[in-house]
């Protein structure tokens, strides 16, 4: 199931309410004192919730997620109550988690690239579980914070099964740590605030994704998915810039919905976007984008390797081949995360030690060139489609420009400007000038609140109108 | 939002809505047919336990929730609305291109004569029938919207070459080979782009009288060529073509008709001998092709002729099909009226004509000269015979995707002296339509499926194929 879905905004929504408030009323009035201020019947809720919603999209990988989870929770608890074969256990895990993911995810992929070299390997046509890469990273924190004693191993199944199934984060992030949400597995409170902060979240991520990445999603492929021969030069870059604002739109909507709705069952996962098309150079890029997978090779993987103290580049390199990997098991994304990685690596040396010397347009247009450019590269998963899109991108194409090019631009033009500003902090900045306009506060509280009403409910009803009759509303980063 | 009393208002202001959605949505009950796209919505799927396990079951499931919602029509509507708004006019031609959705797209619209794909369309000898199919669909080389509020207008790119369509002219010699003693016509129906395509988008569409003459070129002397496309031309400020289907209108079938009767050496009578009727506030196939907006709000009038001092009486044989638009029955021959009355407003009433395609049509008429006409034709040769009333004593109206009997027999049985091969030129430049028609001569083309035979009524479904019916 997809949080974009009619399916999932009007039924399992309202299913899961009326449960999650029952469980809530289990909890106050049936369960004894020790007990009910730990939400056991609200977390039942949330989890058998969580598995129907795994499972509808998924029904028999649902049960490889549940082992995956029954494992993690045995070698936390052996990692936890011994001292002498503590790494080993977290050994172990992560070989159980990487083995997971290896063989799910890119078992087909490395067959396939052995018979490049000749060998003759059948490949296993295994089918990836949606999700794996995030439950699998949430799975490898959980053991890795246990072994670090940054947070109390989990004792109840179901609570780490919570921790790691919980619908609202669970296919396609943000990866969140087992320590950012540890305590409010027992102890959470959601009050109006979180409330009404949670649903206005959900339905900005809600806009952000039928609104406007569905809407660019069409137009990228309409230049992108077919007859990349016959692509023009502005074709080219319509598309490729298309894709640029629909990849943003699609996964920082998710990621709001999911922070949102997490706020509203009083979990506060952290951010995974900080504008990142604002950023003024590739490091700052990196910085606003996918934060919490920034922060995963960051903590667990780069320190460890050695971080700035030894072998730097060869560190650096690592990381970002994996993170190239992690995004797919094809050698677009290894390219891509490799670009990104020697990108990084130069800036360090250079960039970044003249930044304050470079006007911060020039900066920010160098930045985004090489961030569109990225995404030509994690869009064409052959080689040959890759190859003819660059050659149109840099003109060696026969034409500079079609009438689907023509015609794209303004038929779509108030779509292109509300995305390209929408990548900017405008929130922040309304709120600003609210704040200068309107000293009175109870006054700007209630044009706040109006404005928000209106906004909320119109993003809702349109979201509706649009979702109807649409059946291909997957996120982008559920297949990875 | 930090205050407690507005925060609760915004809780309770959304949760009225979103209730009330859910409401709707949930306990209401569902739509069953789009009258905006013309074709039956999603029913729940049934249930088994393999389906279950590979998700077919779920993914159904969430494909007819968001398929077959209460007002489903009028929520599209308004977010066809929102797409039609995003957009801003340039220029005064405002033209807006629908590009073919990609995974159904063979070809873009390309400055002619420049894409491989039309090239290789004209060699029809070293190419399979799959590659020319795909290669004909250039034909739905996307739909351009141009003009602005009443007067705007749907016109599908044409990317046929100048020197394809040859097929078709080697199936009509093909049947006047078969049928020496029967008079055989060939008409190649040019559509609405070829007379209102705006000047300067005038290259990303190929021009359709090179390839008609090619066609003309290509016939043997046996087979007379029926050339429509300079009447037309001469008639392009009147309405002959709809402005928000992709047919033409009666009255252009009317100057149609007039040119054949010409060539055919029949009498033919002029429109004082008709009675006009209008449907108004027509619609048509466009609206639901593009989804652009603006065709619905330029409705038109569907004006259509009804010949009144001629009697003639019209016989059915309607063609029941399975999902996969295969026939698997026919009726028994029964009695109905050639023109079928719509409502105001109504988007089918392009079938005002004989009611559908799916079923073979016999017009007998109070005309008695021994001439008696086959009509093989797509869609837009349906506004054709009405006009015939008065030139044959019977007309025999044949469409190319339904007919299940052996045509050599047919003519033989039915003492036939005429055969005019009628379809637009898309239709005209695929393969498979000329296939077709070659098929009816070697065997029963269509036959029946065995399995389903017995099960089905004797009745027309609605059911439409989910693409431009050509």
């Amino acid at each position: 199931m997809v949080f974009s879905d009619l399916f999932f905004l009007f039924v399992f929504i309202p299913a899961f309410i009326l449960c999650y408030i029952l469980g809530g009323i289990i909890d106050r009035t049936l369960l004894n004192k020790d007990v009910r201020r730990t939400h056991q019947a609200r977390n039942m809720s949330l989890v058998i919730f969580s598995l129907i919603f795994y499972a509808w999209g998924e029904p028999v990988y649902v049960f490889l997620m549940l082992c995956c989870v029954l494992a993690n929770y045995i070698i936390g608890l052996l990692i936890d109550r011994q001292e002498r074969h503590r790494k080993a256990a977290l050994v172990v895990g992560l070989i159980i988690n990487i083995g997971i993911l290896g063989v799910f995810k890119y078992a087909n992929f490395f067959a396939e690239t052995l018979q490049l070299t000749g060998l003759n390997i059948s490949s296993p046509n295994i089918a990836l579980p949606i999700g794996i890469s995030f439950y699998t990273f949430q799975s490898i924190s959980y053991l890795i914070d246990v072994y670090r004693k940054e947070s109390p191993v989990q004792h109840r199944f179901i609570d780490l099964l919570l921790y790691i199934s919980m619908f609202p984060q669970l296919i396609a992030g943000p990866i969140v740590r087992y320590g950012t949400i540890a305590d409010n597995i027992h102890r959470r409170r959601a009050s109006a605030s979180d409330i009404a902060y949670g649903i206005q979240r959900f339905l900005v991520g809600l806009g952000k994704k039928v609104i406007l990445a569905n809407q660019l999603s069409e137009l990228s492929d309409l230049f992108l998915k077919n007859n990349l021969d016959s692509l023009s030069v502005a074709g080219s870059w319509m598309g490729i810039i298309a894709f640029t604002l629909q990849i943003y739109f699609d996964f920082s909507g998710y990621s709001d919905m999911a922070i949102g709705m997490g706020r509203c069952l009083g979990f506060k996962f952290n951010e995974n976007f900080n504008h990142p098309y604002c950023c003024n150079s590739i490091t700052d890029f990196w910085r606003r984008w996918h934060i919490s997978l920034g922060s995963f090779f960051r903590d667990y993987l780069y320190i460890p390797l050695g971080g700035n103290r030894h072998h730097q580049a060869l560190n650096i390199l690592i990381v970002w081949f994996l993170t190239g990997m992690w995004h797919g098991a094809s050698w677009n994304f290894i390219i891509w995360g490799l670009y990104f990685g020697i990108i990084v690596m130069v800036e360090k040396y250079t960039l970044l030690k003249i930044q304050k010397y470079i006007p911060s347009i020039f900066l920010h247009l160098y930045s985004m060139l090489l961030v569109i450019v990225g995404w030509g590269i994690f869009y064409f998963d052959d080689f040959s489609s890759m190859l003819t899109f660059f050659n149109a991108l840099v003109g060696n194409t026969k034409e500079l420009t079609d009438l689907l090019a023509e015609t794209t631009l303004f038929d779509h033009f108030w779509l292109w400007i509300a995305a390209i500003i929408l990548c900017l902090p405008v929130f922040n900045g309304l709120s600003w000038l609210l704040r200068k306009c309107v000293p009175n506060t109870s006054l700007r509280t209630g044009i706040a609140t109006t404005v928000q009403v209106v906004f909320s409910i119109a993003v809702l009803v349109l979201s509706t109108a649009l979702l109807v009759g649409a059946t291909n509303n997957a996120f982008i980063y559920t297949r990875f | 939002m930090k205050h407690r009393k507005s925060s609760l208002t915004y809780i309770i202001l959304i949760a009225i809505v979103f209730v009330a959605i859910s409401v709707v949505f949930d306990t209401f009950p569902r739509s069953r047919m789009s009258q905006l796209e013309k074709r039956e919505l999603a029913t729940f799927p049934s249930f088994s336990w393999e389906s279950l396990a590979d998700g077919s079951f779920t993914s159904k499931v969430s494909s007819w929730f968001s398929d077959s919602e209460p007002f489903r029509d009028e929520l599209m509507t308004l977010s066809m609305q929102v797409k039609h708004l995003i957009g801003i006019a340039p220029t005064e031609d405002n033209i807006k291109f629908h590009a073919p959705e990609p995974e159904k797209q063979a070809s873009r619209p390309k400055r002619k004569g420049k894409n491989p794909i039309y090239e290789n369309a004209d060699d029809h000898s070293e190419t399979d029938e799959n590659t020319l199919e795909e290669n004909a669909k250039i034909a739905n080389a996307g739909i351009m919207v141009v003009g602005k509020d009443k007067n705007v207008r749907a016109l599908m790119a044409f990317g046929g070459s100048a020197t394809g369509c040859t097929d078709y002219a080697d199936v009509a010699n093909y049947y006047k080979a078969t049928f020496p003693d029967v008079n055989v016509y060939c008409m190649v129906i040019p559509t609405a782009i070829a007379y209102y395509c705006p000047e300067k988008v005038k290259r990303y569409t190929n021009p359709q009288l090179p390839t008609i003459r090619n066609v003309f070129a290509h016939l043997n002397p046996g087979v007379k060529p029926v050339n429509i496309y300079f009447i037309l031309k001469k008639h392009k400020d009147e309405d002959i073509f709809l402005r928000t289907d992709h047919h033409w209108t009666p009255l252009g079938g009317f100057y149609a008709a007039q040119t054949f009767a010409k060539v055919a050496r029949v009498p033919f009578r002029d429109l004082k001998s008709y009675e006009q009727h209008v449907v108004h506030r027509y619609v048509g196939s466009m609206y639901g092709y593009s989804k652009d907006i603006a065709l619905k709000n330029a409705p038109e009038d569907f004006v259509y002729y009804v010949p009144t001092d001629v009697e003639y009486t019209t016989t059915y044989i309607d063609y029941t099909l399975n999902e996969n638009y295969r026939i698997v029955s026919e009726s028994r021959p029964q009695e109905g009226p050639f023109f079928y009355k719509y409502k105001d407003g109504n988007g089918g009433a392009y079938c005002t004509m004989m009611g559908s395609d799916q079923r073979l049509t016999v017009v007998r008429t109070s005309t008695k000269n021994h001439r008696r006409l086959i009509i093989l034709k797509d869609s837009f040769g349906n506004m054709l015979p009405g006009y015939l009333f008065y030139s044959f004593e019977e007309i025999h109206v044949i469409d190319n995707r339904y007919f299940t009997h052996d045509i050599v027999q047919y003519v033989r049985e039915h003492h036939i002296t005429d055969i005019l091969f009628a379809n637009n030129i898309f239709s005209a430049y695929l393969k498979s339509t000329c296939n077709k028609y070659r098929r009816f001569i070697k065997e029963q083309p269509d036959s029946i499926a065995p399995e389903a035979k017995s099960n089905v009524p004797e009745e027309i479904t609605e059911v439409k194929p989910d693409s431009i019916s050509l």
